[in-house]
């Protein structure tokens, strides 16, 4: 029989006061999936995490992780989750070593096991070469994700929650979580949910996303097929001002029926948009509108984003987003974000 | 149990990279030492006083040392929750009651590592136990439930709190139990009533009355007794809320 490492929600919900910060989601995540999920900055993304792992209590409705209610079968959601969260728990006063051994002998491994565990890991994290003394207060940002990661494998749970995995690295650093992301779920068959700000992250990883706004999921597929939904291309006309390209979608109503404003953008979905081009530069002409740039692309899933919330993910996450795409880190551009 | 080692065995590793505090913890339990002894030693010269000072003020030296080492253990236990290591340790299958028991099993055995310190200078400058070597022990016993029953009272502000600055000050509620009590005379001494009053009511008091009656008096079973059921009922008090506490902050998040 099958090892079931399903996620499954029904209606789950958080509320803090006033707040829902997560507000009836419904997931259904297959065995062995690579799950992403994407949403700005305090979107409910660690809130969802959270609940799913038996940090924090459900206000409503249900989830079953691994076959197992996370409200009612705390314990043995915990033996077969493993969990990093976006602000990693460390401790600075030990050593990596000591924190493994210690993480597997919790999870009932006898001192040998947990040794042996320890450097397991430690290898597969790219931590080996480290100085045996040396304490975790004392490394860098990306060696604390690593290790981080390596407590969460140190009982080879089946399911693999990573929060924000890659927020504040570098790209090599990111690149090489990616890397450990995809073994892990092709060598040992962990479900992997995953949850990101950074579009190209969920794009390249996951098998499946889910996008989410202000606690509610707005949009859920295959990353192909949600762009595809959306239009095989997309034109962004940027003009001066909002004001402008407000102007400009008027002007365009006709020739453009599927098109989103974005600030300064304006993005029409077409089939096939280089046909289009002159017509679309004729009627802007003729509407006296001044177009400043114009380019083509595929949709992306910020595109799937905006389609879905009628807004961009927030100036932030655009900013780290362009940074990561000009190979810029985002630790130089404003360190990690909650 | 197996468990509750684990963690006691990593509170103390911990506590130990950083001595400093506990260095100061000791400094300041000495200087009481020095400074009551040298200054109030003629209060064993009143009719009708049992003893040596010395004998008299070190319990004092020692309840004073648990307000430092055995509230380390909220200190750790703050740390923790601030850098997200007890979040980690609540994702493992460790129990809730090992992870408050631990580090406050910790705190109290700093506390005893740090009373036989004070032991050891006492017997160097005088100290004598009516009861022996096995009053000593006695003392070094009160000394561990005193600091389980400190520690867990500091693992329950910080896991209340989860702010270091207010579970320190909260430490400070324990001076006036230190203070407001046969501190530095019998109680036959005291004149102020309400002072009197005070210190009968003080659970300090009885701790104090049975350290001192094995190092002056020997063994005297009624004031052992006493002093053990308030420190035993103390510290499950508060080991029970800090257990209660860590359930409620884990199950609320």
């Amino acid at each position: 029989m099958d090892v079931d490492r399903s996620i499954w929600a029904q209606g789950l919900t958080r509320d803090f006061a006033d707040l829902k910060a997560v507000d009836g989601v419904d997931l259904s995540i297959e065995s062995g999936r690579i799950f992403g999920f994407l949403g700005p900055n305090g979107s409910g993304k660690t809130t969802m995490v959270r609940m799913l792992t038996t940090i924090l209590k459900p206000s409503a409705g249900s989830a079953r992780v691994a076959g197992f209610d996370v409200s009612k079968n705390q314990g043995e959601v915990r033996e077969r989750v493993g969990v990093a969260l976006q602000e990693v728990g460390l401790d600075g006063l030990m050593t990596a070593r000591e924190m493994l051994v210690l993480q597997a002998r919790l999870f009932r491994a006898d001192g040998d096991q947990a040794r042996a565990t320890a450097e397991r890991l430690l290898t597969t994290v790219g931590l080996d070469d480290v100085d045996l003394k040396k304490r975790v207060g004392e490394y860098s940002g990306g060696m604390k994700r690593r290790l981080d990661l390596a407590l969460a494998l140190v009982h080879e749970p089946l399911v693999l929650f990573l929060d924000e995995p890659t927020t504040g690295l570098d790209p090599v650093s990111r690149g090489s979580i990616w890397d450990e992301v995809r073994r892990l779920n092709s060598e040992k068959g962990m479900t992997i949910f995953l949850t990101t700000q950074y579009l190209e992250e969920a794009d390249k990883l996951a098998d499946e996303v889910a996008i989410i706004d202000r606690g509610r999921i707005v949009a859920q597929g295959a990353p192909r097929a949600l762009k595809k939904a959306i239009g095989n291309e997309v034109v962004t006309l940027s003009f001066a001002s909002d004001e402008v390209a407000t102007r400009a979608a008027f002007a365009l109503e006709q020739l453009c029926p599927d098109r989103r404003p974005a600030g300064r953008d304006l993005l029409c979905y077409f089939a096939t948009a280089a046909g289009r081009l002159p017509e679309l530069i004729r009627v802007l002409d003729e509407a006296g509108v001044g177009l400043e740039g114009l380019t083509i692309s595929e949709p992306t899933l910020d595109d799937v984003f905006l389609q879905a919330t009628g807004h961009r993910m927030s100036p932030r996450e655009q900013d780290a987003s362009a940074g990561e795409q000009q190979g810029g880190t985002v630790e130089q551009q404003g360190g990690q974000v909650s | 149990m197996t468990d509750v080692l684990l963690l006691i065995s990593r509170s103390l590793r911990n506590t130990l990279r950083v001595p400093t505090a506990l260095l100061t913890n000791v400094a300041i339990s000495v200087f009481f030492l020095f400074v009551f002894n040298s200054g109030l030693s003629s209060v064993a010269n009143l009719p009708g006083f049992k003893g040596s000072y010395l004998a008299f003020i070190i319990p004092v030296a020692i309840v004073s040392a648990s307000v430092g080492g055995a509230g380390n253990a909220g200190q750790l236990l703050i740390r923790d929750i601030e850098s997200g290591y007890f979040t980690k340790l609540l994702l493992t299958r460790s129990s809730r009651l090992a992870l408050v028991w631990g580090p406050m099993i910790a705190g109290a055995v700093v506390l005893v590592g740090q009373v036989i310190l004070i032991l050891a200078l006492g017997l160097a400058l005088g100290l004598k136990s009516a009861a022996g070597v096995g009053g000593l022990f006695v003392v070094l016993f009160f000394a561990f439930m005193w600091g389980m029953a400190f520690a867990g009272y500091a693992v329950f502000v910080a896991l209340k709190t989860k702010n270091a600055a207010a579970a320190e000050a909260a430490t400070f509620a324990f001076f006036p139990l230190i203070f407001l009590s046969t501190t530095f005379v019998p109680k036959e001494y005291i004149g102020a009533t309400w002072l009197k009053w005070a210190a009968t009511v003080n659970p300090t008091t009885y701790i104090f009355d049975a350290m001192r009656s094995v190092l002056i008096d020997g063994w005297v079973a009624k004031q052992l007794l006493i002093g053990a059921g308030v420190v035993l009922g103390f510290a499950t008090l508060t080991g029970m809320l800090a257990l209660w506490q860590a359930r409620r902050a884990t199950q609320l998040g």
